[in-house]
């Protein structure tokens, strides 16, 4: 079976939420909820990645798709940055 | 005394002192105008439109910390990616902002004390501005670490009980901290309520 080189467009985005000794956790946990739709549980332990590993990939896709959650991120003010996923 | 927000069906319902409403929309007020762009608009599209064109935001990152935590750069370690994506998207992010504090604070105006009584739109706006209003003040009492945030917690107590003595206005800036988280708390539990 040939071994293909993944085009550089199909190379996936993440996007990352940073933790901060700010925002609360129930109020990160709802954000995750409301932004991406995540259920309860899902939401909840992305949040404690956030809380105990310092930040946790919290979506994948597109460039364009990364620009938009991480802008969300912030206009909830938490703190998120964007990045190929190497 | 302050009671917690409660879900009433599409509603979320608060009792608070005149005093302890006042003290939150004058919180929201110095947020919005700390955070508002500095090119205010025109209210007619058209000519805001014209006039973003020509208007170049400044695409480095704010001097004052607690903007910069506001405004944070969309990458660690590429600055290039940063500087456009400021340039990109913190006009727009600015007026969000501002416009979302504004529906949180007509919210408060609008309460008759000590009944406040919010649509889950108000709640959500009151939400997200109260979080912008905790990252400025965060930033002004030095939080960078969660142990920071405890510490704080600990001090106020403390404060709070006669154990210490802390400098009146930092006490009054923890107290503000202290009551606009637990009012954040209370509208984010009543969000997820079922």
């Amino acid at each position: 079976m040939a071994v293909l080189d993944r085009p550089e467009a199909d190379v996936p985005w993440i996007t990352l939420v940073w933790n901060d000794p700010v925002n609360l956790m129930n109020y990160v946990t709802w954000v995750f909820q409301t932004h991406f739709g995540y259920s309860r549980a899902k939401a909840e332990k992305l949040m404690m990645d956030v809380h105990t590993e310092g930040r946790a990939v919290v979506s994948t896709g597109t460039r364009e798709k990364m620009e938009a959650d991480t802008e969300a991120m912030h206009g909830y003010g938490l703190w998120a940055t964007f990045q190929k996923d190497d | 005394m302050a009671r917690a927000f409660r879900r009433k069906g599409g509603r979320l319902v608060g009792s608070f002192d005149a005093e302890e409403i006042s003290v939150v929309t004058h919180v929201l007020r110095l947020t919005r105008d700390f955070v508002a762009p500095e090119r205010p608009d025109s209210g007619d599209p058209f000519l805001d439109l014209v006039a973003g064109l020509g208007d170049e935001v400044d695409p480095t990152e704010p001097s004052d910390p607690a903007l910069a935590r506001l405004l944070p750069p969309a990458s660690r370690d590429d600055d290039e990616q940063a500087v456009e994506f400021r340039r990109l998207t913190e006009h727009g992010l600015r007026q969000r902002k501002a416009a979302t504090l504004a529906t949180a604070i007509a919210a408060l105006e609008a309460a008759e004390a000590p009944r406040v009584e919010l649509d889950l739109d108000q709640a959500r706006a009151l939400a997200v501005a109260l979080t912008d209003a905790r990252l400025i003040l965060g930033e002004r009492l030095g939080l960078r670490t969660d142990e920071d945030s405890e510490r704080l917690h600990e001090e106020l107590e403390q404060a709070l009980a006669g154990e210490v003595e802390l400098d009146p206005a930092l006490a009054q800036k923890m107290a503000y901290y202290d009551f606009l988280s637990w009012m954040q708390e209370s509208v984010t539990l009543g969000l997820m309520a079922r």
